[in-house]
């Protein structure tokens, strides 16, 4: 099965409106259906509604941890358990924290299937998917 | 000259002694009895005294015994025409320094009182060494308990480990910065300090060769920066040049620990700031270039115009940077002059005028006099207003009010800036001041800013010594109160 097929639906989440609609053009040139959101309550909210079959989700929105937050929220529901969601950030930068040498414990802790370096990547985000 | 003084009751021979030693160039006082003896002994120095024996009042020991008592380097001699072994014992364990047996010749007196004024200057002698030595042993132990005093009580701790890695002295501050409750002279300590300064000890004790140099470190005795201390190691080389020891001097750097910890987390919040809008415009630049892509004439020239806006926060955000950095460094050179604040914000509100119509903004001016003085810096004051009035204007709702007072109290002028905008949470107020903080809720999207507009404003008012607090209610307003000190 296409990638696109598997995972038609994509959940964008980031505050920066300029971003998020770059990255919704390019994952709909490639033949993904691409829903956004500005904000964690807003991206929750969305992720209910909409039920995509992954998520990307900006670490830093409204609060410095909210991606964070939102990635919790979404892995505490079935539909998410099972659907891959990954971390957009340039994590080091913004909170020192080392994600590419986390453990598996604080991998388990951080609850998403993969990280994504800004500004994303298409073909990284598909080569994720691929992997999943 | 000896000065010398005569006891005896018989007035002849006291007499004839006095002129035989005048005459040999003494200095000569006479006591015709025990009570005048003491009286003149005791009441002056003499180098030698001769006692008789036996007087009517007071015995010639007793005599001697309360001159020895009063001056002990007094050479006395006791004249007896008794002479017995036993007296001679007596008078000398009571501290005559011998006997002369009466009658006596010319001669035989003067050869006594010759070896007695001898043995006075002797006297004198080792008393004026062993003053001397009271006095150097005093200043040593002065200038041990003073550097003792000093080391314990400088901030820095000191440790001294000889070669067996054993410790031969510490100092207060030492327990203090290596947060350890006691150590013991002799111990060995190279177990209890921490291994970073440990490892460089056992460096300088396995090496072959003393090493000369200095070595220092840093170690974290408590975590979170609560306790960072610097350890700087030197040895100790005696005059063959093998080392005899080594000196850990240890200085708490917590401080300067938690300020490079700030300035590192400011670094990275700026480049995240100054990643973010880069992004954004290669972003778009990439997607006009990508032809697969099929972006239409009017898609490309709206994302060339956000991208426009992007770059134009970019620019005001190294701007403002930058007036941070040369508020820090002091090198934005001020100029005070006397200025007038109702003119300051009438013509800062002339200067917003476009964005205050775009939003159909109305103003309303309460100023308690016509012109009212302050000394400061025109850039400075007119940033201050800018900063604060363009927030007013930013986060005010459409066809909203700005309300600006201005007014004295006892030593303040006071400027306060009301809108009817947004206002904010009270977990959005206490970040206001923050670096890069800015509110992020339903009314603020779309709102552009650097973040640092606020930060600038506290930096202006602190600079003035004065005062600025915020008061708001989410969805009703935001009022901005600055205290300026009256200095003119």
């Amino acid at each position: 099965m296409k990638i696109t097929e598997k995972y038609k639906k994509i959940l964008l989440v980031d505050d920066d409106i300029d971003l998020l609609e770059q990255n919704k053009l390019l994952l709909e040139s490639k033949g993904f259906d691409v829903v956004t959101a500005e904000s964690g309550e807003e991206g929750y909210n969305t992720f209910l509604a909409e039920k995509p079959n992954a998520c990307v989700v900006d670490l830093i929105m409204e609060q410095h941890d909210s991606g964070f937050i939102l990635c919790h929220r979404i892995k505490r529901t079935e539909l998410g358990k099972q659907i891959p969601v990954f971390m957009l950030t340039s994590a080091t930068y913004e909170t020192g924290f080392k994600f590419s040498s986390a453990t598996e414990e604080e991998k388990e802790w951080i609850k998403c299937d993969g990280l994504l370096n800004k500004p994303v990547v298409v073909e990284e985000l598909i080569s994720k998917l691929e992997n999943f | 000259m000896a000065k010398i003084l005569i006891v005896d009751d018989e007035k002849g021979l006291r007499l004839g002694t006095k002129r035989l030693l005048e005459s040999e160039g003494f200095l000569v006082d006479t006591a015709e009895n025990g009570t005048e003896g003491i009286a003149k002994g005791t009441s002056q120095e003499f180098d030698l005294a001769v006692i008789d024996l036996k007087m009517p009042d007071i015995e010639g020991l007793e005599v001697l015994q309360t001159i020895k008592a009063k001056y002990p380097n007094t050479v006395c001699f006791i004249a007896t025409a008794y002479a017995s072994i036993d007296t001679a014992i007596e008078s000398t364990r009571l501290g005559a320094y011998n006997y002369i047996p009466k009658p006596f010749t010319p001669e035989e007196i003067l050869h006594h009182l010759d070896i007695g004024y001898k043995h006075r200057k002797l006297l004198l002698e080792a008393e004026r060494l062993r003053q001397e030595r009271e006095v150097s042993l005093l200043e040593i132990s002065y200038e041990k308990s003073r550097l003792r005093t000093i080391i314990n009580n400088i901030n820095e701790g000191v440790l001294v480990i000889n070669t067996n890695g054993e410790l031969a002295y510490f100092n207060n501050a030492a327990l203090k910065n290596l947060d350890i409750p006691d150590l013991i002279i002799g111990e060995f300590v190279l177990n209890k300090i921490p291994k970073g300064i440990s490892e460089i000890v056992n460096k300088y004790l396995e090496s072959s060769e003393a090493i000369k140099k200095s070595y220092s470190t840093q170690v974290d005795i408590k975590p979170n920066f609560e306790l960072v201390i610097e350890a700087n190691c030197s040895p100790i080389v005696d005059e063959y040049g093998k080392i005899s020891g080594i000196v850990i001097v240890l200085r708490n750097i917590s401080d300067f620990k938690k300020i490079e910890m700030v300035k590192s987390q400011f670094v990275s919040m700026v480049a995240h700031e100054l990643k973010t809008p880069v992004a954004a415009v290669s972003g778009f630049l990439k997607i006009i270039m990508d032809e697969s892509l099929n972006v239409s004439y009017e898609q490309q020239r709206e994302y060339i115009s956000r991208s426009i806006i992007r770059l134009k926060g970019l620019l005001d955000l190294v701007n403002d940077l930058l007036d941070i950095s040369r508020m820090e460094m002091k090198t934005k050179q001020r100029e005070i002059e006397k200025l007038d604040l109702v003119e300051l914000l009438n013509s800062t509100i002339q200067f917003l005028e476009l964005e205050l119509a775009k939003k159909g903004i109305e103003i309303i001016k309460t100023y308690q006099k016509e012109n009212i003085y302050f000394n400061g810096d025109q850039n400075e004051i007119t940033r201050l207003f800018t900063n604060i009035l363009s927030n007013a204007i930013k986060y005010n709702k459409d066809k909203g009010e700005i309300a600006i007072k201005v007014f004295y109290s006892t030593n303040y002028i006071n400027v306060e800036i009301s809108d009817s905008g947004i206002g904010m949470k009270p977990e959005e107020k206490a970040k206001l001041f923050q670096e890069f903080f800015r509110a992020k809720n339903e009314y603020t999207r779309g709102v552009s800013g650097t973040g640092l507009g606020l930060t600038i404003v506290r930096r202006i008012v602190d600079s003035y010594h004065g005062k600025i607090e915020v008061e708001s209610e989410y969805g009703k307003g935001t009022t901005f109160k600055i205290q300026l000190p009256i200095n003119n």
